[in-house]
């Protein structure tokens, strides 16, 4: 019966309602998609600049973090292997053998990372594959064939199909040199990493490095990139102490909480709009209910109790809140849906990410019902948090006031 | 994404070496009669590591906790500032030729059959792993002008010498100890330690033999200290060495990189 | 009759005080957070600016022609023309003048390329309060000019500390490898690639240990009004020949960029927050007119003016918004002089911090454009809602107006 009358009540004072239920709604809907964009524009940023080159979990050994020479290396990268196919959750495996080099072509000489990589393997680990601009990456069958970065490769002045030298010391310290073809040029848009690296195929470098099942690290695609540190820990007690396995959350801990940092302030720019959004509904509540002080009061005299009243009212407000979480929630969905599949582009901010190594010129939000419900029932709370001093108030008063309330 | 191994030293590392070895001797020094000071013993080792031109054999090996590397090299040297190097050993990389002027520097592989120009900045590029440090690299240095030297202690067969830098000396050690052979003038073993009072590296010069006119260490032992470092050593053999004797300029022309590569 | 309007709005206010309150509350709350949040965030953005312009790149810095691409020592900037300029623009505030060349600096146990910095202490106080960064030492060469300051980070790679003795080599004029002995006298924190990579030494000292007896190779320039002036001096600089000039925000565009992406975001929060609580003043507005139709049907028919109504209905909400900016600006100008005077500590972000550039405790700016805007915001929204109403009362004959109930 509460709810027939709290019904009738809500159509018949159409203005406090829909306002009530706009401003509601609006506030879901924002709610909705603004965590949905933070979260899924920080979660983009993150993985592009792990998925870029360095990878979501890798390990090396236990000293070469801090003093990468070739005594640290990974001196057996087979057993490895079978060390880590009986760890579940690993999707993908690859090994990297980076070393410092000289690059010379015609009369320029620079300085720079050439890494021997597993090609096939690499693709799935990071994307380099994808960052292809001009001629083609490397296959697993390739010898001395290189594939350099696009600030590189201008430093050298060459293009696919050029030759170029170059000159570095092996895992035994023997000189290490060689002639490689240009193969393939990429931009990740990192420019640091576009300005100093290439890429050859690990077989073919073992042999020039003398590296044959050595490697400086070995990289891990989880199948799940966000439990990469409880896969870390698996791999670090099956490893054991001579190596150790780093998740991604701690060896970019930097960005991590950057991106952390910025969730914190877009909340609470979002909860100023929510407190204005909170008084305003509560004045329109407040309104809306002392106007019916005298329709009130006569429910009293003829012998409502208070409790009913006040049932009566906040079933109001419950429908009310209900029906707008609901219209905002679907508005807010639906808007997080779309961009999710059509990401917000950014023309024109570019310098800025690019700046801090951050490759995101389109932001996407990520769609997860759990947090459209959680987000939901914030706003659902704090709307019937904002109708309780107005119902307190309005049963405060004595029937016959009531009645003459004016 | 930063790379953070430099291998590539470990070529120049080589070079440098064979450019601090590359010091001849001057006429091996008169028995002495009356007690000497600090600052005449100094010098007179100093003379006697270092000369006007030198030519020499010698091979290199480098020892770490996993492997043991041997090069041979021949090399041409005119005082500091003009220097030409050939490995002659191992066959893979025999041929491989340097050549320093002044602070310009190249080398060529004949494998690839390229000469590389290396860049000044990579000249005075920091190493990690080395077994040597930049003031060799840069070897403006000298014992005897950047040090103050005491004498420690004395006993029949050598003189213990006590260096400490002078105050404006562009050194990194803070503390040099010296033990030198009263017969030869040569050192026997020095000791650097840095400015915690730490000992860093020994160097130990040894098997002194005749070489034409001059006597001379012809086995050096680099051996580092501290724990990142241990199972790490240099060791030079100098197998021919002829001093003093006009070595043709030619050498020291970018046309000798691959003139003289075999 | 401005005196019996004033009554009247104020009688109607008082009459309803847990509304009005409200109403004045809501704006209070709305100010007092928007004021907090402007100056905080525009904060983090001028210190990220002032860190890279006062330590790195000025203003306006001055190579010579060449220089940004090549980074040759030789490249040296040496103009009279150019020291008259800098000394008789009335728009410039102050400069200073720097050597730079690309070294190793070494001790027993470390090595790594940094590049060297010849400056002048006092110049760089005046210029770019360089001393303000010091986090440890002195801001000092000692005597004799033997001292070095170097990056926080630098130190830490190199494990040295103040008194440490280090070595730096450099190749000179001539082409040979220059080298010196020094002691580290301070060590500085600027938030900035600096850290990493800055060894600063005695100009003069530099000169000498470079052999480079005449010419610089940057001047960094700090003008009085930067916003205003900027595009202009570098025309006038880049007249001189032989000189490229460059604005700080060619030099760092992504700053440049975080800062128009921050203005517009402020504006966007603000403009929302201001039509929510235009709703608000709206709501209460349009009720209290309609409760009253028959008080201003009576005095409509007494003969009072419709304009005097309206004013006593536009006063109504004025009173209101002014009441709510007033408690707003005090609570919001008060948390701003906190936070630019304490600053807000965010220690446990400081990784995050610094990869940004940033320092852990953030500062809010008080500018006095974020009160007139939001004096003219909140008086917009007072306007325009009580517009409504009004023009409902306007159209209604006061006959009707009275039969209402």
């Amino acid at each position: 019966m509460f709810i027939k009358i709290a019904i009738k009540n809500i159509c018949a004072y159409r203005k406090r309602s829909i306002i009530t239920v706009a401003l509601t709604a609006f506030s879901t809907a924002l709610l909705i998609f603004s965590s949905a964009l933070m979260t899924g524009s920080h979660n983009k940023m993150l993985a592009n600049a792990v998925e870029v080159y360095p990878g979501y979990l890798q390990i090396t050994q236990k000293d070469f973090r801090d003093v990468p020479s070739y005594d640290n290396l990974i001196f057996d990268v087979k057993a490895m292997h079978r060390k880590l196919s009986s760890i579940p959750g690993i999707a993908a495996i690859g090994a990297r053998f980076e070393t410092f080099v000289l690059f010379a072509a015609e009369n320029k000489t620079v300085g720079g990372m050439l890494a021997g990589i597993e090609p096939k393997n690499e693709n799935r680990l990071s994307r380099l594959a994808q960052s292809l601009k001009e001629g083609s990456y490397l296959s697993d069958g390739d010898a001395a064939q290189v594939y350099l970065g696009v600030g590189l490769a201008k430093k050298l002045q060459v293009k696919v199909g050029d030759t170029l030298a170059f000159v570095g010391t092996g895992a035994d310290y023997s000189f290490s040199a060689d002639i490689l073809y240009v193969k393939g040029i990429f931009q990740t848009g990192s420019f640091d990493f576009d300005n100093s690296t290439a890429f050859v195929n690990k077989a073919y470098f073992d042999d020039a490095m003398a590296a044959e099942n050595y490697a400086t690290q070995i990289i891990v695609l989880p199948q799940n990139p966000s439990k990469s540190d409880a896969l870390a820990e698996q791999i670090n007690q099956q490893l054991g102490t001579e190596y150790q396995a780093l998740g991604w959350r701690k060896s970019m801990d930097g960005l991590v909480e950057a991106m952390e940092l910025d969730s914190v302030f877009g909340y609470i720019s979002l909860a100023i709009i929510f407190l204005v959004i909170f008084f305003v509904i509560m004045i329109y509540t407040l309104l809306n209910i002392m106007g019916r002080s005298r329709e009130i009061g006569m429910m009293r005299a003829l012998g409502t109790t208070p409790g009913q009243v006040f049932i009566m009212l906040w079933m109001e407000c419950l429908i009310l809140g209900m029906l707008s979480v609901f219209i905002g929630g679907l508005f807010g969905g639906g808007l997080t849906a779309y961009f999710h599949f059509h990401p917000i582009q950014l023309s024109g901010y570019e310098e800025q990410f690019k700046q801090y190594g951050l490759m995101a010129a389109a932001l996407p939000t990520v769609f997860r019902p759990i947090m459209i419900a959680r987000d939901i029932l914030i706003i659902l709370t704090l709307s019937l948090f904002a109708a309780i001093y107005p119902i307190f108030k309005v049963n405060r008063y004595r029937p016959l006031e009531a009645i003459h309330h004016v | 994404m930063r790379w953070r191994i430099c291998y590539f030293p470990s070529v120049l590392q080589l070079f440098f070496l064979a450019i601090f070895v590359a010091l001849p001797l001057i006429p091996f020094p008169r028995a002495d009669a009356a007690p000497l000071d600090a600052n005449t013993i100094i010098k007179r080792v100093e003379d006697n590591l270092n000369g006007k031109t030198a030519m020499m054999r010698f091979s290199m090996q480098v020892k770490t906790s996993r492997s043991l590397r041997t090069i041979k090299m021949t090399s041409y040297a005119v005082g500091k500032q003009k220097s030409f190097i050939r490995i002659d050993y191992p066959g893979r990389d025999k041929g491989i030729t340097f050549l320093k002027i002044n602070n310009a520097m190249w080398q060529y592989v004949p494998r690839i059959e390229k000469i590389f120009k290396i860049p000044a900045s990579m000249m005075l590029q920091s190493w990690m792993g080395s077994d040597f440090t930049n003031d060799d690299l840069v070897k403006e240095s000298s014992l005897s002008r950047d040090y103050t030297t005491r004498l420690q202690a004395e006993t029949t067969n050598q003189y213990t010498l006590q260096l400490l830098p002078q105050a404006d000396a562009a050194v990194v050690w803070e503390k040099i100890i010296m033990t030198v052979s009263r017969k030869y003038f040569l050192p026997m073993a020095v000791k650097y330690y840095d400015e915690d009072g730490k000992l860093v590296r020994v160097i130990r010069y040894l098997n002194v033999k005749k070489i034409g006119t001059r006597f001379y260490p012809t086995h050096w032992l680099v051996i580092p200290q501290g724990t990142e470092k241990s199972g790490h050593q240099t060791i030079i053999d100098i197998t021919e060495a002829v001093f003093d004797k006009p070595i043709d300029n030619n050498y020291f022309r970018k046309t000798a990189l691959r003139r003289f590569s075999n | 009759m401005f005196r019996v309007i004033m009554k009247l709005a104020w009688a109607s206010l008082s009459r309803r005080r847990g509304r009005s309150l409200l109403v004045i509350s809501m704006i209070a709350v709305c100010l007092w957070g928007l004021l907090s949040l402007e100056g905080l965030y525009d904060g983090m953005i001028a210190q990220m600016i002032q860190n890279a312009t006062r330590s790195d790149s000025g203003d306006i810095s001055i190579f010579a022609k060449g220089y940004r691409q090549n980074n040759e020592l030789a490249e040296l900037v040496d103009s009279a023309a150019l020291d008259k300029f800098l000394k008789n623009d009335g728009r410039i505030l102050s400069f200073s003048k720097r050597i730079m060349q690309s070294g190793l600096v070494a001790t027993a146990h470390y090595a790594r390329n940094i590049t060297i910095y010849g400056i002048d202490l006092t110049e760089e106080q005046k210029n770019g309060r360089l001393n303000n960064y010091i986090v440890s030492g002195e801001y000092s060469f000692a005597n004799r000019s033997k001292g070095a300051i170097i990056g926080a980070e630098l130190a830490s790679k190199l494990s040295a500390k103040i008194g440490s003795k280090i070595i730096i080599s450099a190749q000179n004029m001539v082409n040979e490898v220059s080298s010196s002995a020094l002691k580290i006298t301070g060590i500085l924190k600027t938030h900035t690639v600096l850290d990493k990579n800055a060894v600063f030494i005695d100009r003069q000292k530099t000169r000498d240990l470079l052999m480079v007896p005449r010419g610089i190779t940057q001047v960094l320039v700090t003008l009085k009004n930067r916003n205003k002036d900027i595009a202009v001096i570098q025309g006038d600089l880049a007249g001189i020949d032989g000189l490229e000039v460059w604005r700080w925000d060619e030099i760092y565009p992504a700053l440049l960029q975080s800062k128009q992406m921050n203005e517009k975001f402020n504006l966007i929060i603000s403009f929302l927050v201001f039509c929510v609580a235009g709703l608000g003043i709206f709501g209460v507005m349009s009720v209290s007119v309609l409760e009253r139709m028959r008080e201003f049907g009576i005095m409509l028919a007494l003969g009072t003016k419709f304009s005097q109504i309206g004013s006593i209905i536009m006063l109504e909400a004025f009173l209101m918004a002014i009441m709510g900016f007033g408690t707003g600006s005090v609570f919001g100008g008060a948390t701003l002089y906190y936070l630019k005077q304490y600053g807000l500590n965010l220690a446990i972000f400081s990784k995050g911090l610094e990869a940004f550039g940033m320092d852990s405790v953030m500062r809010a700016v008080i500018r006095p454009q974020y009160f007139f805007l939001a004096l003219a915001a909140v008086m917009l929204a007072a306007f325009v809602s009580a517009l409504l109403p009004l023009r409902f009362l306007q159209r209604a004959k006061p006959v009707s107006l009275i039969q209402t109930i």
